[in-house]
């Protein structure tokens, strides 16, 4: 099976850099490289968004998600992504009309933030949120494919070994061909990505005998599956809600998505996009269903890595077991790339001076964020959609400050926003480690500092209307 | 018109929003009334991303920066 995956692994590297040629341009400039010409159709866009959004945290985390704790599992990623779709029109018309009427060049939040709070401190912390919360997740993702690349091909390879080609590979046609070539190659593994995940989703449900059967059989298994909070109690409310108010932030705090929204050609294009994500989000989750439900029929007791090394490979023919590695490598590294060259974007978007030299930063810094994925992800632990969570909440605790900048008229009355939004990411960070508590009372700590936060927003915001 | 009909979609994502976390849509520890073999809160659940799909896409139609 190595040998099977080594020759089509190839010819998907072959596919990569005939796309990275032809994304290649002859304008270096920033606007260019790192925003694509700010001209995206609604096809390209919605790949792009998708591949993006949708990542190893779906192929490998959401099936396990559904085995250990059932079917609250939808509600907590199909749900949230669909009110974050809704999010993309209700709030994204307004990001890019303050972005055109600004005047300034979007290179990212961090910048523009600090251009509407008139505070390089705005765009610190946006910045800071966004490198503390994401390093981990692209780190997570890579490991994830490692870890199920070394199961599937023990003592073949080191682990380090394999993370190193998939980041060199990504880093490769990230700085050759900028954000057009990681679209390019986001299309390619969009369409993988679905593939991938409908061929196990199909054979999964054959196997358990179409629908109905298949909850039958996870009710004789463990019928808390059926509801929430599952039988660990992950799904009960302050985590749901927390967990949506995360996802949907999504678009507007984490780098590699705003990016998108700002990027398309027009309103319509972005519209477009919107509706065909939310469509695509229900094709790509469902199927993770059927893998879960499966797992916690065939392999209800087995570890996690277990249970998708034989669900994922072991139990398919050999064929469908290299599509489903090259489906993961491609899922992870179309997340990954987008959020490094994101975090680069947000770095020469808090840049001055000429654009080549500042360009040339930031090509360097994508480089550096690379290695420290790498690193990271040799030492990360291997918690793959806990740590998604948390990427989620954490990036979310920017969403007040970042709306306060785009809805008030004159942001920079208020600068005491990025202090406050500093001591609460602070604040989250202390109580993942557990050096503050988990919870105030009854209510979690990271709902709290959200809450706290999003109602100090709108408390300013309405003021600020009245008067 | 228009605008009322957009006021109106927003409204109705936000109920919804505030359903999905009542028992209509996340009974506790409740799976029961099946459909198609479904439990409870997966075909409610995928109802709602149903719903929320056609809200979204009502919405692209009738939003007032449609014409910008």
């Amino acid at each position: 099976m190595l040998k099977l995956l080594l020759i089509i692994g190839t010819l998907y590297v072959l596919a990569l850099v005939y796309l990275t040629y032809m994304a290649r341009d002859k304008d270096r400039s920033s606007a260019n490289y790192l925003m694509a010409g700010s001209n995206v159709g609604s096809f390209l866009g919605l790949f792009t968004f998708a591949a993006t959004l949708f990542s190893t945290f779906t192929i490998l985390g959401m099936p396990d998600f559904f085995r250990v704790h059932g079917v609250g599992a939808w509600i907590f990623i199909a749900v949230s992504d669909l009110f974050m779709v809704f999010g993309i029109i209700l709030v994204g018309y307004h990001v890019r009309k303050k972005i055109k009427e600004s005047g300034t060049n979007y290179y990212g939040m961090a910048g523009f933030m600090s251009h509407c709070y008139g505070a390089r401190l705005a765009g610190y912390v946006v910045f800071l949120g966004a490198f503390l919360f994401l390093i981990p997740y692209v780190a997570i993702q890579i490991k994830g494919v490692v870890l199920f690349l070394d199961q599937a091909f023990p003592d073949q390879f080191p682990m380090w070994l394999w993370a190193s080609l998939m980041l060199i590979v990504m880093v490769v046609y990230s700085e050759l061909g900028g954000l057009k070539a990681i679209m390019y190659s986001d299309v390619l593994q969009g369409i993988l990505l679905l593939l991938v995940i409908w061929i196990i989703g199909i054979v999964c449900l054959n196997r358990l005998g179409g629908i109905g059967e298949m909850f039958a059989q996870v009710q004789l298994v463990d019928e808390k599956l059926l509801s929430v909070p599952g039988p660990k109690g992950l799904f009960d409310l302050q985590f749901l809600i927390g967990s949506m108010v995360g996802i949907v932030m999504i678009p507007f705090t984490q780098p590699q998505v705003s990016t998108r929204l700002v990027i398309m050609r027009n309103h319509h294009a972005l519209y477009r996009t919107a509706v065909a994500l939310g469509f695509f989000a229900i094709l790509v989750i469902l199927p993770t269903l059927f893998i879960g439900m499966y797992g916690a029929v065939h392999y209800e007791t087995d570890s996690t890595a277990d249970f998708l090394g034989k669900t994922l490979i072991t139990d398919q023919l050999p064929l469908i077991g290299v599509l489903v590695l090259l489906g993961l490598i491609a899922a992870a590294m179309s997340t990954a790339d987008s959020q490094i060259f994101g975090l680069g974007a947000e770095i020469r978007s808090l840049l001055g001076g000429e654009d080549q030299q500042a360009l040339r930063t930031t090509r360097g810094a994508i480089f550096l964020f690379a290695v420290i994925c790498l690193l990271f992800s040799l030492f990360s632990p291997d918690e793959l959609v806990l740590l998604a969570r948390l990427s989620f909440t954490g990036t979310a605790l920017m969403a007040p400050m970042i709306f306060l900048g785009i809805f008030t008229r004159n942001a920079a009355k208020h600068r005491w926003m990025p202090w406050i939004t500093l001591v609460a990411i602070l604040a989250f960070i202390l109580s993942s480690f557990g050096l503050l508590p988990t919870k105030f009372g009854l209510i979690r700590t990271d709902l709290l500092l959200l809450f706290t936060l999003g109602f100090l927003a709108l408390a300013v915001g309405f003021v600020e209307r009245k008067t | 018109m228009r605008k009322k009909i957009w006021r109106f979609t927003v409204v109705l994502v936000l109920v919804l929003m505030v359903l999905t976390f009542t028992p209509l849509v996340v009974p506790e520890r409740v799976h029961h009334p099946y459909f198609m073999g479904v439990p409870y809160t997966m075909w409610m659940g995928f109802l709602e991303t149903l719903l929320l799909l056609g809200l979204t896409y009502l919405a692209t139609r009738v939003h007032p920066g449609r014409d910008d």
